[in-house]
Parts: structure tokens; C-alpha cells; sequence
């Protein structure tokens, strides 16, 4: 009996099933479930109710059970469990378990707890899990930041990557009054329509917990070097709005790390974003004037008082963390200073950047070799005849490899860099019906209509038309140029 | 004395201050009687005596004439002024003043002032506009020609009435008697020249002039828009754009200053007296118009300009006073860089002893002169026309077709390499073989990476402002906590669950 109800779902022609159709069995699937003994989720007959099921088509009565296992196993958890959970994680039927989300969190959570110390390979489950959920993971949840702590309390950061380098485009909310809610089983096209805090595949969020996942996402990209990535996390921690512009302390550590970003991916610190809220600017800047300090001494290309600030406010670098940080800027500073030549000379003895550094031309040599070596400098380096360093000459070279190929793979990346925007573009769409669909947006429109039509300003809607470059043809006229 | 001691001070400062660049330039092209004929006026003592401390070999021959010229007006402390520089350049015989002249002249125009006060007081108690407007401008002309009244070592408050600076204020007195636009525009020329007078005076002391080329400038402003009729306003325009020009040369504004010197009517050369003053012999001649007009308009004007708007343009009128001016510009235009530094350098001289050219550009005893500015300006905008023709030159063929100044063996790598930092130059420098490279362009790739960064910048953007509203929907905006303002969001955010 109990056997029979449990794989009453799916039916044989669930392919063919119509959502709404799809909806109703489910609906009266859980119902049943629920009406079961408790005892099912062990086993049935003599044979563990695991073995019978199948994680792939009986998602939902697996997931149960497994849980259901895991927390009478209590503290004696052993392998087998985190091994069942994680081929369960890349197995499982994404629009099943769309109807248990508490559950597929419960779940989420235990592996995530054990796998700093299990291993890699739970990790990789995990986000295979959360991808096959949700192919976008563009919806935040409180799984997002439990995986990106776990992978850096495991020292994998790397592992996190997958979720990290998909952009957040909503956040679960509420369900709208009076609007009707899309079905669970709809091939749906942007992920915030399942997660939502109803499904509760996220713990409710705090404004701390986003900010928390940026920062760390941050800091796994600049221990990647892609500091276009870091940037923007960090900028999204600074965004983030604020009531009665109050400033948390995780802001001043992103505007910390920020800072020190802009020096080494562009030798300068980035403008502040425009929007960026003013008197939370101040209070950051009040705390990060070290490194404001740090920048100045950058900016002008001044390496002996940047050396002096560093050591002087070494106990505040260990104090925030970012010793690594601004060391690394400090060697960047010295490469700077090699890449500044370039504008200006096209050739010149060793020796005479020796001088420019205030090095030993063998110190010099060093350097520039190990830059180049890093193709962090086009140049090469050619000794001289009489073998001494410093009249050893460095030349650099202007027609970059690269630009070759750059006729090919820079259409490529404008394309893709296209296709993103147009991504972008879309669940920009769904975000503002979202907001027309708030409370607050109808009121104002009320308010809007009651002071006359033209108080409309067509500055404050968002400009989604992005003209696509490719379809313009402008590049034959380039080519026949 | 005391009159005389701060008149010697101040003849002292000038002298001294200028003392490291005295005695630098070689005798001019022109001979200075003749020269000194083209002038009269406030302003011919003072183009004497910049000559004087520039150039010792005219020293006593422009001094004298400056002192003989003095005498016959009525002006004492410019009169010991020259007098104590005399002495100062090692002229004694010159330098010893006549103090029974200087006493007796003091004297008389105190009498004059004060006679002319009387005579203004009686206008006002008859309340004749006219007339009062007749009596200030007697009394501004009057200290105009004075000097005006001595600075009072114990009063320092209105040292900003005395010398010129009592005149300028004078004639600015008139400005509510005036009922006519003519009466307005009178009074105008009259603030110009004194602001000029004053600006000179005030450089030759080493002090700031700006404030004066300043007022200069904005009373020309006012000229060209006074409201006389149109006949009248075709002999105010020359001036006003003249005047204009040289406040501006003097604010080392070249670009404007070309501008304006381009913009002035040929009719300056011909304007005669107006309003009771000739311009072209008391401020400046259609000669040196020609001068500051080519020397500003070379220096900052593209070649195409320099063809269409220099040398095609009504400007060229006035360049044919200065067939040499014509010629180097023309040589620039061609392309003939080194024979236009060439002809230019002949010049160097003559143009440093002109009293608005030879001016310190900046405040400050060793600043550069306008001339060494704008040569050193048509110098690298020679260098980079030249470079632009060519994909390599090599530094020993620059140094020959540029002949550096200074003569250390790097002077040539030195200039090169300031114009390439300071963005003037877009080169790069060889070290090891000596040559300078023009970087090649890269259109299309570099439209790429344009577009890349664009597109990049694009997608960050909207990223950034989605976040804010969908963190603002969510109501997940950072909160302001009770206890201690918002930084134990920290501690939250590290408790977990």
C-alpha cells in the first residue's frame, strides 16, 4: 500500500502531462504522502526504502527519506549518507524537487557541513545540485553562501566558481497580492518564479548575508587575479542601499579591498560609482583613509613612500586582512612603474631604468625578466655585448601579439559580451515588472496621476534599449575602410 | 626726504629684483631714438627703462632720453624712480637728480591738486553733471600725470589709492556724471590706458599684474559695447580689441590674446587722436600689434589656421608693418621649421626689450618673459609638425634641424622627453639607436577595444542598478541597528544561522 502511493508519481505519461495537469497530481501526491505512516521513510518490507526508490524518477519520496535517515542517524553519520546525498544532488528531477524546497535544503545544509572535511568531490556535488535546480542560479539563497563558506573553509575556493560567476538577478520575495503565481511545473525561464520565500529554498535572508557572499566572492577573485569580477562585487557591497544611510563594517572592508583592486588591475583606484550614496561615501572614507593614503603614494608612482605607509600601517593590513593585498599592490606599484616607460620610450639600456627604480641593474634584470616572463610586459630584453647588465637593452614591443588574432576573437568576444547584455536585459525586463507590481510603485503612480501627467520623468525609467553593434553592419564599412 | 627715500626703495626693488636677468640681451635691430619717436605718453619712461635694466649698452642712451622725457612732464617720483636706477646701473652722472626741479615741481602739483579740488567742490554745490564730470576727469588726469599721491608708510590701509592706482580710481569717479554713452566711452579709454600703465608699472616692481591686465580687459569688454553710434564705435573697436590683446598677452592667455590681435580693424594704424589720446604712440603701435598678434597666433594656431585665418585673413595687413613677422610665419607654414626658429631668434632681442613681450610671465624675479614662453611653445609645436611626417627621426638630426638651447650633450633627450610626459608629443624614444618612433596606429583594433570596454562598461552599469533595486524590493537594505549604529552588522553577519 504504502509502496503503491509512494510510486503513484510520477504516472507513466508525465512527459506529456500539461502543467496545470502536472500541478494538480502533484498537489494530491504530496497529500498522500503526508496522509503515510511516518515509519515508510525506512523501510518498506525487509529492503531499505532507498534501494526501491530511485533518486532520478522518485525524487521527492527519496529526498524525504534521505533526510529523514540522516536525522536518525543522528551524530553517527557515516559515509554512505554523504555519499547517497551526493549522487542524489546530481541526479535529481529539478522540477520535482521545486515542490520540496525545505526539504532539498535540509539536505544542501548537511552536505555542506561535512564536506570541509570530506572533501572536494561534495563540493563539486553540491554546486552540480544548485545548477541543476536552477541552471542561472540567479536567484540568491542562503545556499549560495553556505556553499561559497564551505569551499573557502575547505581552501578550494576555486570550487565555488560555477555559482560565483553567474550574476544574481533577484532575490526570493513574497508573494504579490493578487497576482496569480506562475505554476512550479511551468517551464519556467528565470529561476525567482520557484524560488521564492514561500518554496523556502533559502533560510530568510538578511541584508548580511548578500553582502557577506559578495565579499567573499570578492576575495576568491582577487585570489584569481580577475579583478573585473572582484570589482564588481565589490561595487555591489558599496551599492547596496542603506536606510538612514547607516554603513556596515563589511562596506568599509569592501571599499578597503576595493581601493587596492583599482591599483593593481588599472594602476589607479576606480572612480567611485556616481550613485553611490554620499554620506555613506564620507563614513566609509573616514574609516579607509590608510588607504586612500596607500592609493596617493600609488598614484604618483611613488615607491619609497609607498614602502614607508606599508610598513607603518603593517599591524592595520594584518588587522583587516589585507596584508597579502597590499603587498601584492606594492610589487604592482614597481611593475607600474616599468609599464609607465613604455609611453614614453621605445628602447633603453637597463641600466637606465635601474636608475628610474632606484634599483641594482641585476635587481632590474630581475624584475623585468620575471614581468616579462609573466606576459605582464611586451618587451624583450637583449644582452649586451660586453655581458654587463646594465647596458643589457629592453625594448618594447607596440604590435601586441595578440592583436592578430584579435580581428577573430575580439568579434567572438564583443558577440558573447552581446549576448550577456541581452541576458541581462531580460531579467532586467522581469525586475521592473516586478516593481510595477509592488505596492509602493502603484501608490506612486497614484500620486503621479493626481499631480498631472507631465510630472512623469522619462529620466527615472531604466534604459533598456541596447543597440546591438554586429547587426548594424558598420563593421564592412570598417573592412572595406 | 621721505618722499624721496620711498621712491628710492621702490626704484631699488626694481632694480634689484631684477638684477639676475640685467645686462642678458644684445643690443636691438632698431635704433632707440628713432623708436622712442614712435612712442610719448606715461608709458615711453617705462619702455626706456625696461630696456635700460635689459640691455646695458642702450643703459645710458635710453635712460637719458627717458630722464630728459621725464623733466619736461610733470611726474617726480617716476623722475627719482629713474633716477635711482640710473645710479643703480653704474650711471652716475645721469642718476644725480635734480632737486631743486623735483621740489619745486612737487610743490606746483600739489598746488594744481589742490586748486582743481576747490574748483571740482564749487561744480558740486552747483550741481552741474557736466561740469562735474569735467572737474574728476581734470583731477584723474592731473594724478595720471603726477604719479599720483604717495604711498603713507604709517597709513598702509589706502596704499590702494595711491600712484596710479588714484587716477584709475579717479576716472572711475566720473562714471555717475556721465549722460552720455561718448562721456562712457571717454571715460573707458581713459581706465584702459591707466590699467595698462599700472600693470607695466606693477611688473617692472616685480609685483602681481593680473588684477590690473584684469580691469584692462573688462573695461575693453565694456568698450565694444558702450552704445555710440556706429561711426564712433568704428574707432573704439580697434582699441578696445588692441587693449584686450595685451591684457590677455599679459595674463599669458596666448590662444585668446591671438584671437583678439586677429579680430582688430587695420584702422588701429590710422585712428589718429581719439578722445584726446593717440594709442598708437601712448599703448602700443600697429607695429607691435602686428608683433603680439603673429608671435601669439604661431605659437598656438594650427598651420591650416595660420594659412587661412594669419596670413589670408585682414590680419595680414598689419603683418605687412612686419614683413619679418610675415616671413616666419609663412617659413612655418611651409613647413621650413628651422629657418622660421631662425628668423624668430634673430628677432629674440627686439621683442625682449618690448615692455609687454619682455615681461615676466609669472610674479618672481627669474620667471621666463612672454617672448621665451611663446618661443618655447612655437619650438615644440615645430618639433611635433615636424615629427609628424616622418615614422622615425633620429635625436642627432632633430638636434641639427632644433638646435637645442642649453648646451648639455642631453639637452636635445631632455626636451623631448618632457614633451612626450607632458602629452605634447606622441612618440616614443629609442635610447639605444638614438631615434624617436611615431607609434602606429591601430584603428581597428583599437575601435575594438573601445567597443569591448564600452559594451563592458555597460553590462557593469545596468548589473550595479539592478542589484540596488532588487535589494531594495526585497527590503534587504543594510539596517540602521539601535545599540551601536550599524556596526554590529558585522558581528550578524558572522554569527550565522
Amino acid at each position: 500500500m504504502a509502496a503503491e502511493t509512494l510510486l503513484s508519481f510520477p504516472p507513466d505519461d508525465v512527459a506529456t502531462l500539461s502543467p496545470k495537469k502536472y500541478d494538480d497530481l502533484m498537489t494530491k501526491y504530496l497529500k498522500s504522502l503526508d496522509k503515510l505512516a511516518k515509519t515508510w521513510t525506512v523501510s518498506i518490507g525487509k529492503k531499505n526504502i532507498l534501494d526501491l526508490l530511485s533518486p532520478e524518477v522518485n525524487s521527492i519520496p527519496y529526498l524525504l527519506a534521505l533526510n529523514d535517515q540522516i536525522k536518525t542517524a543522528g551524530k553517527s553519520i557515516d559515509e554512505t549518507h554523504l555519499t547517497l546525498a551526493a549522487s542524489f544532488l546530481t541526479t535529481f528531477d529539478p522540477v520535482q524537487v521545486r515542490y520540496v524546497g525545505e526539504d532539498f535544503r535540509e539536505l544542501v545544509c548537511f552536505v555542506l557541513e561535512c564536506a570541509p572535511q570530506a572533501g572536494a568531490d561534495y563540493l563539486v556535488a553540491v554546486t552540480t545540485g544548485l545548477l541543476r535546480l536552477d541552471p542561472t542560479a540567479g536567484t540568491f539563497t542562503s545556499m549560495h553562501l553556505l556553499l561559497v563558506r564551505a569551499c573557502l573553509q575547505a581552501s578550494m575556493p576555486s570550487l565555488a566558481l560555477p555559482i560565483l560567476d553567474k550574476d544574481i538577478y533577484a532575490y526570493p520575495a513574497e508573494s504579490q497580492k493578487n497576482v496569480p503565481e506562475d505554476l512550479l511545473s511551468e517551464d519556467l525561464e528565470l529561476s525567482n518564479s520557484f524560488i521564492t520565500a514561500k518554496s523556502a529554498f533559502s533560510h530568510k535572508l538578511k541584508s548580511d548575508f548578500i553582502l557577506e557572499y559578495y565579499l567573499h566572492g570578492a576575495q576568491v577573485y582577487i585570489g584569481l587575479r580577475n579583478y573585473d569580477r572582484a570589482r564588481l562585487f565589490l561595487e555591489y557591497i558599496l551599492l547596496t542601499p542603506t536606510i538612514q544611510h547607516a554603513t556596515s563594517m563589511l562596506q568599509v572592508e569592501a571599499y578597503q579591498k576595493w581601493a587596492m583592486v583599482g591599483l593593481l588591475a588599472q594602476g589607479k583606484t576606480f572612480p567611485l560609482p556616481r550613485t553611490l550614496d554620499s554620506s555613506v561615501t564620507k563614513s566609509i572614507r573616514a574609516v579607509g583613509k590608510p588607504y586612500d593614503a596607500l592609493a596617493e603614494s600609488f598614484e604618483r608612482r611613488n615607491w619609497r613612500k609607498y614602502q614607508a605607509e606599508m610598513e607603518v600601517g603593517t599591524q592595520q593590513w594584518h588587522g583587516d586582512g589585507n596584508f597579502r593585498l597590499v603587498q601584492e599592490a606594492a610589487s604592482a606599484l614597481l611593475r607600474y612603474r616599468v609599464i609607465d616607460l613604455q609611453k614614453t620610450y621605445a628602447a633603453l639600456p637597463v641600466g637606465r631604468v635601474a636608475t628610474h627604480l632606484e634599483f641594482t641593474s641585476d635587481e632590474t634584470l630581475t624584475l623585468l625578466s620575471e614581468m616579462i616572463r609573466s606576459g605582464l610586459l611586451n618587451a624583450s630584453i637583449t644582452p649586451a655585448q660586453n655581458n654587463t647588465t646594465a647596458d643589457a637593452v629592453l625594448r618594447f614591443h607596440f604590435t601586441a601579439p595578440t592583436t592578430v588574432s584579435s580581428t577573430a576573437g575580439g568579434n567572438l568576444e564583443l558577440e558573447l559580451q552581446t549576448q550577456r547584455i541581452e541576458s541581462l536585459v531580460s531579467s532586467i525586463r522581469d525586475a521592473d515588472r516586478r516593481l510595477q507590481l509592488s505596492k509602493e510603485y502603484v501608490e506612486y503612480q497614484k500620486r503621479q496621476k493626481r499631480s498631472g501627467p507631465d510630472a512623469a520623468d522619462l529620466a527615472d525609467q531604466m534604459d533598456l534599449s541596447y543597440d546591438n553593434p554586429i547587426e548594424m553592419g558598420g563593421d564592412e564599412d570598417i573592412m572595406a575602410g | 626726504m621721505v618722499a624721496n627715500g620711498i621712491a628710492a626703495s621702490t626704484a631699488k626693488k626694481m632694480k634689484l629684483a631684477s638684477s639676475p636677468r640685467s645686462g642678458t640681451l644684445p643690443p636691438p635691430t632698431f635704433d632707440i631714438e628713432t623708436w622712442a619717436g614712435n612712442y610719448d605718453g606715461a608709458l615711453l619712461p617705462f619702455r626706456l627703462a625696461h630696456i635700460a635694466i635689459h640691455c646695458p649698452q642702450l643703459a645710458r642712451q635710453s635712460l637719458s632720453i627717458a630722464i630728459s622725457a621725464t623733466k619736461k612732464g610733470k611726474d617726480v617720483q617716476l623722475y627719482n624712480r629713474l633716477c635711482e636706477l640710473a645710479s643703480q646701473l653704474g650711471l652716475q652722472d645721469l642718476g644725480a637728480a635734480d632737486h631743486e626741479w623735483a621740489g619745486k615741481q612737487e610743490e606746483g602739483n600739489k598746488r594744481e591738486l589742490s586748486r582743481l579740488e576747490g574748483e571740482l567742490r564749487g561744480y558740486k554745490n552747483n550741481l552741474i553733471r557736466e561740469s562735474i564730470r569735467m572737474g574728476q576727469e581734470d583731477i584723474a588726469t592731473h594724478l595720471l600725470l603726477t604719479g599720483g599721491p604717495l604711498p603713507d608708510p604709517a597709513n598702509p590701509q589706502p596704499l590702494n589709492t595711491a600712484g596710479y592706482n588714484a587716477a584709475y580710481q579717479a576716472f572711475g569717479r566720473m562714471r555717475d556724471y556721465c549722460t552720455t554713452p561718448t562721456h562712457i566711452a571717454s571715460m573707458t579709454l581713459r581706465l584702459i590706458y591707466t590699467a595698462l600703465l599700472q600693470a607695466v608699472s606693477a611688473q617692472q616692481q616685480h609685483s602681481a599684474a593680473a588684477t590690473h591686465f584684469n580691469s584692462a580687459l573688462a573695461n575693453a569688454g565694456r568698450l565694444r559695447s558702450v552704445g555710440v553710434k556706429e561711426e564712433e564705435q568704428v574707432k573704439l573697436t580697434p582699441i578696445a580689441c588692441a587693449a584686450a590683446g595685451i591684457a590677455q598677452l599679459g595674463l599669458g592667455n596666448y590662444s585668446d590674446a591671438a584671437a583678439v590681435f586677429l579680430a582688430t580693424p587695420f584702422d588701429y594704424n590710422t585712428l589718429g587722436t581719439v578722445h584726446g589720446a593717440h594709442f598708437g604712440k601712448a599703448m602700443a603701435s600697429a607695429n607691435d600689434i602686428a608683433i603680439y598678434g603673429g608671435l601669439c597666433a604661431l605659437a598656438t594656431y594650427s598651420r591650416q589656421e595660420l594659412v587661412d585665418n594669419v596670413l589670408g585673413g585682414k590680419f595680414r595687413s598689419f603683418l605687412e608693418l612686419e614683413p619679418h613677422m610675415r616671413k616666419a610665419i609663412s617659413l612655418y607654414t611651409t613647413a621650413k621649421y628651422q629657418a622660421c626658429l631662425a628668423t624668430l631668434r634673430h628677432y629674440y632681442s627686439d621683442w625682449s626689450l618690448d615692455v609687454f613681450l619682455g615681461a615676466p610671465a609669472s610674479s618672481g624675479a627669474t620667471a621666463d618673459s612672454h617672448v621665451d614662453r611663446l618661443f618655447a611653445r612655437i619650438r615644440e609645436k615645430s618639433i611635433t609638425a615636424y615629427l609628424s611626417s616622418f615614422s622615425e627621426v633620429s635625436l642627432a638630426s632633430l638636434a641639427t634641424t632644433f638646435p637645442p638651447t642649453p648646451s648639455a650633450p642631453t639637452a636635445m633627450e631632455d626636451e623631448v622627453l618632457n614633451m612626450i610626459e607632458s602629452g605634447m608629443l606622441d612618440a616614443r624614444l629609442d635610447m639605444v639607436k638614438g631615434i624617436l618612433i611615431a607609434p602606429r596606429k591601430e584603428t581597428r583594433s583599437s575601435a575594438h577595444a573601445e567597443a569591448k570596454k564600452a559594451a563592458q562598461e555597460v553590462e557593469r552599469t545596468l548589473l550595479l542598478r539592478l542589484h540596488k533595486v532588487n535589494v531594495a524590493m526585497a527590503g534587504l537594505e543594510i539596517p540602521r541597528s539601535k545599540a551601536s549604529g550599524g556596526w554590529d552588522s558585522l558581528a550578524a553577519g558572522n554569527g550565522g544561522y
